[in-house]
């Protein structure tokens, strides 16, 4: 371009800038500390409205009293001080959302912190949304696979179902998100992990860790470190689901990982106390449930006339000394559909992922299953509950009729076969070949801690020699043909 | 109980003060003061004044205006001014060199800025 048209082009521009008086309603900080501030004046002042402050600091305002109003600050508030005015700008908080974001790290406003470069998104979200309404939904009946055995088989979870993850510090809640996020590849998943007052250190763990596996190539991470004022704690899930919600609209299935949110209510906490608002049972607000459940309603599955897509929610709590019936603890079990219980024992007897089968559910369950591993797996979890029964009653006893005997032994053997290293999610058609072999009694001449062993040489004959056997299971087709097929194949690997 | 807020003595002073004659005047002060003083009021009570001015004012509905400019104003603009905004209103005039131009008038909390620096920053914003 010559300099003549850059000339012309600038004269355009400027003659068309139209003089305009700006109207502002701005107000005065009355009171700032602890990341709170409170500012006079601002009379039309909405609920949830972004504020101004000099410095180009932003407050969210979330009590609107009388003559003031409470705001929470999101970001650095050290030079606020009182007297500064306040602008409003008739904006509701809201994230930038869009392609631009896959494959970054950016905190609870959409800002990247990855040290790339700064995300040009044309698009924002509220972060704040009504969830979809009854009309525009459908039931969930496609499987979400996690990679993870135990959860596949028998508390399967289904495109936008809301499963909880929950358990004690150190018992591996973050591995299971964090597997079915690497086994997303290749599937059409977008996913979301968003890090709620997690060290920092970890949270770079595991973006390392995607970035290995590729799952970073679908995956958006949203961090609000252990380090960063509560306000975006408690705002990130909301930004999360925000930047979940465009690629929905997009007719795309999401994944969202709440990484955690007991401490998203401890920051929420925090933040009602700073404002004054009344503490109920174990100091939490009285709107702490509402809190949850209007982040998790917004997962869902729409049908086709609504655009279709779905948001799974995988929301984690961390209990207490193994106590679920906390304040949090029981309302997040009663939000979702659906529990998956981690225990410390389990953990340290080498059962991991350290999944109780006993207590974990799945509401939604086998409508989320492809066939065969409905067919295959369906008897698994009340076969687990009586070999727990029987093990405990066998200690006692040292003579076994022959019969609980062999059940016992196929506990333990489906028991071994459920274990699995972290990292290593497991296509859906190998677990359901492990799964029939051990059913049908393949496995009982192999001692019972050769298991992985024999399922890994299992896994790769069928798939050096039946792959088409293999396709059709993964394609979710099982007939009594199939099952011969697949019988035949398990002797053929035996011999 | 929750404390008072020193908007709530400065409403409450107003209200006993509104329609009062002139000789009672003294013996409610000297009471309002008593009352301070039972509520650990009294060190805030230059916030208490402040909050009456405003509140006084509003109810009265005498308008703060306050005309920010890079020059000093014409006496003729003033007079403008206060008709357009009604002849009780307090006009205070500040200058400030950085407008550069035009006027940033401030009527009670609202702020209608007119001023040259504002213009040239929203016309960098629309050029880059």
């Amino acid at each position: 371009m010559s300099t003549n048209n850059i000339v012309e082009e600038l004269k355009k521009n400027i003659a068309h800038f139209q003089k305009e008086v700006e109207q502002e309603e701005t107000g005065k900080v009355t009171e700032v500390g602890d990341g709170i501030a409170r500012i006079s004046g601002l009379s039309k002042c909405q609920a949830g409205e972004m504020l101004e402050f000099p410095g180009d600091v932003f407050g969210l305002a979330l009590n609107l009293e009388e003559e003031t109003v409470g705001c929470v600050l999101l970001g650095e508030y050290e030079h606020i001080k009182e007297g500064d005015t306040v602008k409003r700008t008739n904006r509701i908080l809201s994230v930038p959302v869009g392609e631009e974001l896959i494959g970054r790290v950016v905190n609870s406003l959409g800002v990247a912190i990855d040290g790339g470069k700064e995300i040009k998104s044309s698009k924002f979200y509220p972060i704040e949304r009504i969830a979809p309404g009854v009309m525009t939904r459908e039931r969930v009946n496609q499987p979400v696979q996690t990679g993870i055995k135990a959860i596949d088989a028998m508390i399967p979870i289904g495109r936008g179902q809301r499963e909880l993850i929950i358990g004690d510090r150190q018992t591996g809640k973050t591995a299971v998100a964090i597997d079915a996020i690497i086994n997303q590849k290749g599937k059409d998943m977008i996913c979301v992990y968003v890090a709620i007052g997690q060290k920092e250190s970890k949270v770079a763990r595991i973006v390392a860790k995607l970035k290995e596996t590729g799952a970073m190539d679908y995956t958006i991470v949203v961090v609000a470190g252990a380090s960063s004022p509560a306000a975006l704690s408690y705002i990130a899930p909301y930004s999360g689901v925000a930047m979940a919600e465009y690629f929905m609209d997009q007719g795309k299935d999401v994944l969202c990982v709440y990484d955690d949110l007991s401490k998203q209510a401890w920051a929420y906490r925090e933040i009602s106390l700073l404002l004054r608002r009344p503490p109920g049972r174990e100091a939490y607000p009285g709107d702490v449930f509402y809190l949850h459940s209007r982040l998790l309603e917004r997962a869902c599955r729409r049908n086709k006339e609504s655009g279709g897509g779905s948001i799974t929610a995988l929301p984690i709590i961390e209990t207490q000394a193994s106590d679920v019936t906390a304040y949090i603890p029981t309302n997040v079990i009663s939000i979702t559909d659906g529990q998956i219980f981690l225990e410390t024992d389990l953990f340290y007897r080498g059962i991991r992922p350290a999944l109780n089968v006993g207590i974990s559910v799945s509401r939604v369950g086998g409508d989320a299953q492809i066939k065969p591993m409905k067919k295959v797996a369906g008897k698994l979890k009340l076969a687990m509950a009586q070999f727990r029964e029987m093990e405990a009653f066998a200690q006692f006893a040292s003579d076994l009729d022959p019969e609980t005997k062999k059940q016992i032994e196929r506990g333990q053997r489906i028991t071994e076969l459920l274990k699995q290293p972290q990292y290593q999610p497991v296509a859906v058609e190998d677990q359901v070949v492990g799964i029939f072999a051990v059913n049908n009694g393949f496995f009982d001449g192999v001692a019972v801690k050769d298991i992985s062993v024999a399922e890994k040489k299992l896994t790769d004959f069928m798939n050096k020699s039946k792959r088409s056997l293999l396709d059709k299971i993964a394609a979710g087709q099982w007939d009594e043909k199939i099952e011969a097929e697949l019988k035949e194949a398990c002797g053929e690997f035996k011999n | 109980m929750r404390k008072k807020s020193n908007f709530q003595f400065a409403k409450a002073l107003y209200e006993v003060t509104k329609d009062l004659p002139k000789s009672n005047l003294p013996e409610v002060i000297g009471q309002f003061v008593l009352i301070l003083q039972k509520n650990n009021k009294l060190k805030k009570v230059n916030y208490i004044i402040e909050e009456f001015e405003n509140y006084a004012k509003k109810q009265e509905g005498i308008k703060m205006v306050e005309i920010e400019t890079a020059r000093k104003l014409d006496p003729t603009v003033i007079s403008k001014l206060k008709k357009t905004f009604g002849e009780k209103s307090e006009i205070t005039e500040l200058v400030n060199k950085e407008l550069l131009g035009g006027a940033r008038i401030k009527v009670d909390d609202m702020v209608y800025d007119a001023s040259l620096k504002t213009q040239l920053a929203r016309l960098k914003q629309a050029l880059i």
